[in-house]
């Protein structure tokens, strides 16, 4: 497998079993490797946009679907909880696990909350709504604000 | 990328922020986005759909324009 496989796997594997982002040390421990090479691997990994880095540029800030920081989307599943970077993710968590689970999140407008139950099959019968703002073409210029 | 309680909402939403409103999505066709984008994501040979396959995949769920294809460049 390739380096850069083998740290996204890494980053990936440590969220999905924890609910957290990994640091540069648990990535560098779980792939036999140090620090400094996973940075490097850290910044192509961002260049191919599989992680979205803080400005430090060794902290996670999105694998997406799941979020290195706590948002308003948040999943429980499997007896952990995650966070998603934004209302698609939020499903999409569960997706990337293939586990039932409970989306939390809120009415934009209202503050309103929503708890969504997802199964394997999907989410259970639900008239809330999702709205995208930004144009597909212009996701990846700020990712956060989309 | 939000959750809304209805159209009413999103469109006081909008109002209230100065956006313009867009296409609506259920919550079936959100998870149907989900599913594709995310589903292999824990597996190694996962990858990004390229902009080809996003429009198809939006366009499978009813979800067609401009607004939905990564390759116009033309909203504000």
């Amino acid at each position: 497998m390739e380096f850069d496989v083998q740290v996204k796997m890494a980053v990936y594997g440590h969220f999905a079993t924890t609910g957290q982002r990994p640091s540069i040390a648990d990535v560098a421990s779980r792939t036999g490797s140090d620090e400094q090479t996973v940075t490097a691997a850290f910044a192509r990994l961002r260049a191919q946009r599989v992680l979205l880095l803080e400005a430090d540029d060794i902290s996670i800030r999105m694998a997406p679907p799941f979020s290195g920081v706590p948002t308003q989307h948040r999943v429980e599943a499997g007896g952990r909880q995650y966070f998603g970077n934004c209302a698609w993710d939020a499903l999409g968590v569960l997706a990337a696990l293939h586990e039932p689970g409970t989306v939390h999140s809120r009415c934009e407008q209202s503050g309103e909350p929503l708890r969504l139950a997802v199964g394997l099959e999907g989410p259970e019968p639900s008239d809330w709504l999702f709205h995208c703002l930004v144009p597909a073409a212009k996701w990846w210029a700020d990712l956060v604000f989309t | 990328m939000l959750f809304f309680r209805s159209e009413d909402r999103v469109r006081d939403w909008c109002a209230v922020h100065g956006y313009p409103m867009r296409p609506l999505v259920r919550i079936g066709q959100l998870w149907t986005l989900a599913t594709t984008w995310y589903g292999t994501r824990l597996q190694e040979n996962s990858r990004r759909p390229k902009p080809d396959e996003m429009r198809g995949i939006f366009a499978g769920i009813g979800l067609s324009g401009d607004f939905w294809d990564p390759r116009v460049d033309t909203f504000g």
